[in-house]
């Protein structure tokens, strides 16, 4: 290198961080002896570097324990191949059902006949039967519709192809990106609450046709959920 | 020096001012499910990990790249077989982790986050008296590829060669890049 | 020689022969292409707009990092445009597909955002972590995202639009519709449609369309709002449900009162059937104009 030229930018983090070779760096080292706008150059690099080096550990702002500590698996044996039984009370996130084969083939049956579009599906909603009557008349025709029926008529093959479908999320879980996960089971969670609603409406008036069918609305949204992030786990 | 598989060469200096022996001791109960255990862990290397985060990844997704580690290291916990540190192992996974998922979380920003220019829009001087927030917030404001290396290099202390390693490109691009992200930040310092 | 199923063709245009890898900082390529060949995409990451044009030829613009691949390939009656790393998970790639405008496309990615215009064949389009946009649309359209923004305007033909976490937006569609979201409102304006069917869980529905005889229309959500505008003297039997919400209605219409909080009237002949629902929200009947802003 003639010592008039300037050498490339680079090259001077380069010499800082003693990367050139000896011929480059004793070339590099004259240089800088003679230009001020060079070594001035390689003074503020280093001053970046020791900012850098000097950088404190610094925590995060909040207490990311709660957080953490609710994503953490149990560690430990389970027997057989099942699923820990948690108690609900801790929280949906926890709430699992241990399922042993018999059960998983059956919860995969309610699956396919729900994906079929075969299951039952709560009420079926029909039209009046007579025009409107002369004016708002609380005693008007009742809407025409099936009999009252329990309100969790029809919900179990739900909760199986639910417990089925989660406990495939559960399993692989780690390999889906994090926030997506995050994002899947907040949504979950929404759809829960929603669920927990209808529930106890449903449990006041059990004969309410609305209900019954939200409820189950608000449980194949679930299966239909669960099932688009498996297909995401399996693509 | 150790290495895992795969995972980057980690320097014995890494684990100064760890106690050791509490870390081991604590991860030995963690390992057989002790939550309050790894609660002491987490504790102890929460700040590093988090300043990693930061400055490897940014400021808005720090909080959530941390607790993807720790959850991470719960989880693989039977792999840590006290040979090294505790700190080590965490912070050789960390890395992992992070440079995993960079391209992931990177895309999660605006395309204007990573024009160089948007690290112009740092104000002249440090807002405040905390000037190594300032100049972690500047970090943070580097173009990614950029931002990896200087991290990994000036921060971290990790050798070109090993970055390049992980990052799968020359010691060029990341000499290339190393240089480019100090002169960025040379124009915010001597304001 | 045995072909498998993934075997290339040899393509015949630009002077490419066999499949065409991108490299370099970006992919530039041509292939013609005869009517009722199909076109798909797979880009893991970054960006897909594709665009409709009066050629018989889909020409592929991609810039990507140097360590992708870009695949432009044929396979049968499809051209396929894969990008992929070439060691573990591909970076980001911004592909620009021109394609003729007959073309049915089939676009999917995780973090890719995808925008199409202008194809009057059938569109299918599905991301993770990116945002779906379509202008225009004649045929069958699907549009789904897991984390992003659906929206669809001037779409002519049946469309299937969902998210999970944000909004879905349709603006001057005709044709049947399907839009729901888990955790983001809907809003449906300038509709023309016999066949509309809703639903939310945590969100708004905001719908302002034509209701025509013999139409099914279905608007659903748990905890939002929901808001109808109905123009010109529309014929539509109307059942309202609510459990824990309000019902307003701004039709001179007898209303009927059931009991559990579920209303009906009817409107005119009450040639269509609409159906609106939400558990806890207010729901809204206006004649007139809805333009959901």
């Amino acid at each position: 290198m003639n010592d008039l030229l300037h050498p490339a930018p680079e090259r001077l983090s380069e010499y800082l961080d003693g990367e050139l070779g000896d011929r480059e760096r004793a070339q590099v080292a004259t240089h800088l002896q003679g230009c001020g706008d060079c070594a001035g150059a390689v003074d503020q690099l280093r001053a970046v570097k020791e900012r850098a080096a000097s950088l404190p550990a610094r925590g995060p702002e909040t207490d990311l324990w709660p957080a953490i500590e609710g994503r953490l698996k149990p560690r430990g044996a389970t027997a057989g191949g099942r699923a820990t039984i948690l108690s609900p009370a801790r929280g949906w996130r926890d709430w699992r059902v241990s399922l042993g084969l018999p059960q998983l083939a059956a919860a995969a049956l309610a699956l396919v006949l729900l994906g079929a579009g075969g299951l039952w599906v709560a009420l079926e909603r029909t039209r009046p039967s007579t025009p409107a009557a002369t004016t708002t008349d609380r005693t008007a025709p009742d809407f025409i519709g099936p009999t009252a029926l329990p309100a969790d008529f029809g919900f179990v093959r739900y909760d199986g192809a639910i417990a089925a479908l989660r406990q495939t999320l559960e399993n692989h879980r780690d390999e889906l990106d994090p926030t997506t996960v995050r994002i899947v089971d907040r949504n979950l969670l929404v759809i829960d609450h929603a669920i927990a609603e209808a529930r106890r409406a449903l449990a006041a008036d059990p004969a309410n046709p609305y209900l019954n069918h939200h409820l189950a609305d608000q449980m194949q949204r679930k299966v239909n959920l669960l099932r688009q992030v498996t297909a995401l786990i399996h693509a | 020096m150790e290495r895992s598989e795969p995972g980057v060469t980690v320097r014995d200096t890494i684990d100064e001012g760890t106690p050791g022996a509490a870390d081991r001791g604590d991860a030995e109960r963690a390992r057989a499910g002790d939550a309050r255990a790894y609660e002491r862990l987490y504790r102890r290397h929460a700040a590093r990990i988090h300043g990693l985060a930061r400055r490897m990844i940014g400021f808005d997704v720090a909080d959530e790249v941390t607790q993807d580690v720790f959850v991470r290291a719960w989880e693989k916990l039977g792999t840590f077989r006290g040979e090294a540190a505790f700190g080590t192992w965490l912070y050789r996974l960390a890395i992992n982790l992070m440079l995993s998922r960079r391209s992931w979380l990177g895309l999660q920003r605006r395309r204007m986050d990573e024009r160089e220019g948007t690290l112009e829009a740092l104000p002249a001087r440090p807002a405040s008296s905390d000037l190594s927030m300032d100049f972690e917030r500047a970090i943070a404001l580097l173009p990614p590829g950029a931002r990896e290396i200087f991290v990994l290099h000036d921060v971290e202390g990790f050798k070109h060669q090993e970055i390049a390693r992980e990052l799968r490109v020359t010691t060029g691009t990341t000499k290339a890049q190393l240089h480019r992200a100090r002169a960025m930040l040379r124009r915010h310092l001597e304001a | 020689m045995i072909l498998s199923a993934l075997a290339a063709v040899i393509l015949t245009t630009s002077g490419l022969s066999d499949r065409h890898y991108g490299r370099g900082a970006h992919t530039d390529t041509t292939t013609d292409v005869k009517p009722g060949t199909r076109l798909q995409i797979e880009n893991f990451g970054g960006e897909v707009v594709v665009e409709g044009w009066s050629k018989d030829a889909v020409h592929v613009y991609a810039e990507h990092s140097a360590r992708n691949l870009v695949e432009v390939g044929r396979e049968g009656g499809t051209i396929r445009v894969v990008t992929s790393g070439r060691r573990g998970p591909p970076l980001t790639a911004e592909l620009k597909v021109q394609v003729p405008r007959w073309m049915d496309v089939r676009v999917s990615g995780v973090y890719t955002d995808i925008s199409v215009q202008g194809v009057e064949g059938e569109v299918r389009a599905e991301t993770v972590r990116g945002d779906v946009s379509l202008l225009g649309g004649k045929s069958y359209v699907s549009l789904k995202s897991v984390e992003g923004g659906v929206t669809a305007k001037g779409t002519r033909g049946r469309i299937e639009a969902s998210s999970v976490n944000e909004s879905v937006k349709l603006e001057d569609v005709r044709g049947e519709i399907s839009a729901e979201t888990v955790n983001g409102d809907v809003a449906l304006a300038g509709i023309v449609s016999d066949a509309v069917e809703v639903s939310t869980v945590n969100g708004n529905i905001c719908f302002g369309g034509e209701i025509h005889d013999g139409g099914h229309y279905a608007f659903s959500t748990h905890g939002g709002d929901i808001t109808l505008g109905i123009p010109g003297e529309p014929n539509a039997s109307i059942s309202v449900s609510t459990f824990n919400g309000e019902f307003e209605s701004g039709f001179q219409a007898k209303l009927f009162e059931h009991q559990g909080r579920r209303y009906r009237l009817t409107l005119g002949k009450g040639g269509a059937d609409i159906t609106v629902e939400s558990f806890e929200g207010t729901i809204h009947l206006n004649p007139g104009e809805e333009k959901c802003e």
